[in-house]
């Protein structure tokens, strides 16, 4: 109990800083939060899925860029929340659409599929956008503030994170968890494998939906090769490795270490980022597959089992 | 009524019959018996029936309800639970929590995680496995890793258990132990099993009924000692005479 109390309380403190800082800080480190918030909330969002299931999907990109497309087209038509929320319901009614022949398919199948889907929605846009307004881009205007944008993100990197963490300790995640072990097995064990994939596929694809409305408001000019870049799909998914799979902390802990790194180095050195990315890839995959927090988390246990006897 | 029922059940991959025309029936609280040769259509069968695919002709009952084009938890849900011959255990879960998955979303589908395990605690119990209760199934050897692939089908609460092949691989003494399991589970529990198994002293040894398949047809059913002695069996699978 006491445990318990302590992580709420360390919680709270966490939520009650993030709301204040936008009156202590600088414009500056108000926007390097929003950013790592936004990570956090589409790397808590991606281990739903592909976290819990193994259904490795580099889909977050399409419904990311979808999100920012809704906001775009719906802006200075409805208010800003409204939007936020639409973009979210139509990422998820779009992973519903898609969801069942899709999470047919398993493996190495699944992620080229996704991979593909990604393609196909940005140049789905890019036709749209030429037919339609003659142009790729669009400019946005009167976007709303700084400040406004961070407590949207805040909000819903929350809503993420309390997600991911429910879904994991329900008995909804430990049909995503046994799905991952052995779908087949899970399926004779009375798991309807195909509803849950489904539905963990749909409540995954609504965060990066409103993630990217409030994204293309914050840059105020959006075009395809940006919104659905296939790179916010590859840096979740190092960030989610890094922290491990299948960890509520360590996508914090992934989001956090990959947004510094690229903070102190983007400006600068663009391509360095990209490069260190790939090593930190290669090096997490291949000596510390379970990421870096499960690793500590199991250690701390071991001694506190160790304590007890 | 049998318990279970299958009326000319035949399926084909592409032009291979890998089963044709089988009727077949379970009494309540039998120990049934299915032998053949590598190849003959057992685990082909054993699928059709837990639903992993249709048959292409033929259908399934299952106490007295059609059952032919359920999936495999709706079959897992209505009290028809199965093994695998290769084992699928959730190797990084615990021994507890592979097993509490069978309460959860079997026949009982509790609501709750606490009482799920509280469940599955007496099922390895009742398999002799609880002092493994807390590690990781990848650390089991074979024969327990069998022992808890029986414990999770047993957790979906099933009236009628397909067993596929859960003696293969094990010891002599490890074979005499499962064999008791086997027959614990109808006299105890009361399931009915149907039992896919090479191991011809154990299945004439538990078995009060025994089917055999051959390149998918049906080619026998008796007692053990009719099999044993049946010259179409002793031709096309035993080899030689088995003596009892």
């Amino acid at each position: 109990m006491g445990k318990e109390r302590r992580l709420i309380g360390a919680i709270g403190l966490i939520l009650l800083f993030l709301c204040l800082l936008p009156l202590m800080a600088s414009d500056y480190h108000v926007s390097v939060f929003l950013d790592l918030m936004m990570w956090i909330a589409l790397t808590e969002s991606w281990i739903i899925l592909s976290g819990y299931t193994g259904y490795i999907s580099l889909g977050h990109s399409a419904f990311f860029g979808l999100g920012a497309y809704l906001m775009a087209i719906t802006w200075t038509h409805i208010p800003y929340g409204l939007g936020v929320i639409l973009a979210g319901l139509l990422s998820t009614a779009f992973a519903f659409a898609i969801g069942f022949p899709f999470l047919r398919v398993r493996g190495p199948y699944f992620v080229i599929l996704t991979l593909g889907l990604t393609e196909f929605t940005k140049f789905l846009f890019i036709n749209l956008e030429i037919k339609l307004g003659g142009t790729v881009g669009r400019i946005l205007m009167m976007t709303p503030g700084l400040h406004t944008l961070y407590y949207s993100i805040l909000v819903v990197t929350a809503i993420a994170t309390i997600t991911a963490y429910f879904v994991k300790n329900s008995r909804f995640g430990t049909g995503l968890f046994s799905i991952k072990e052995d779908e087949d097995a899970a399926n004779a064990m009375g798991i309807n494998t195909s509803l849950y994939k489904w539905l963990a596929f749909g409540i995954s694809a609504s965060f990066p939906g409103m993630v990217g409305a409030i994204l293309a408001l914050r840059r105020s000019y959006i075009d395809p090769y940006t919104v659905f870049s296939p790179i916010v799909s590859f840096q979740v998914i190092v960030m989610a490795f890094v922290g491990g799979l299948e960890d509520v902390e360590g996508a914090v802990v992934g989001a956090v270490i990959l947004t510094l790194i690229s903070e102190a180095l983007w400006a600068r050195y663009p391509y360095t980022y990209m490069i260190i990315l790939g090593i930190v890839m290669i090096f997490i995959v291949k000596f510390m597959p379970l990421g870096l927090v499960f690793p500590i988390k199991r250690r701390i246990l071991m001694r506190r089992k160790g304590k007890d006897r | 009524m049998s318990l279970l029922e299958g009326f000319q059940v035949s399926k084909n991959f592409g032009g291979l019959k890998a089963l044709y025309d089988v009727d077949f029936a379970v009494e309540q609280g039998e120990i049934v018996g299915l032998i053949g040769a590598n190849g003959a259509g057992k685990t082909t069968l054993f699928n059709v029936i837990s639903g992993v695919y249709g048959p292409s002709s033929g259908h399934i009952r299952f106490k007295g309800e059609n059952i032919t084009r359920l999936k495999p938890h709706q079959i897992c849900q209505k009290g028809l639970g199965r093994t695998f011959q290769v084992v699928k255990p959730f190797l990084n879960m615990t021994v507890l929590r592979n097993v509490s998955v069978g309460k959860l979303f079997g026949r009982d589908r509790l609501r709750h995680r606490k009482d799920a395990e509280r469940d599955a605690q007496q099922i390895l119990e009742f398999v002799g496995l609880s002092e493994k209760a807390d590690i990781p199934a990848k650390e089991l050897t074979l024969a327990h890793r069998k022992r808890l692939e029986i414990a999770r089908a047993l957790a979906t609460n099933p009236e009628l258990l397909l067993l596929d092949e859960v003696l293969a691989g094990l010891t002599p003494t490890e074979t005499d132990e499962a064999m008791v399991l086997i027959r614990e589970i109808r006299e105890s529990l009361g399931v009915t099993v149907l039992m896919v198994e090479h191991v011809m002293k154990a299945v004439i040894g538990v078995s009060g009924r025994i089917f055999v398949l051959h390149y998918g047809e049906k080619i026998a059913e008796g007692t053990p000692q009719e099999i044993a002695e049946n010259p179409t069996v002793i031709e096309a699978y035993l080899g030689e005479r088995i003596e009892l």
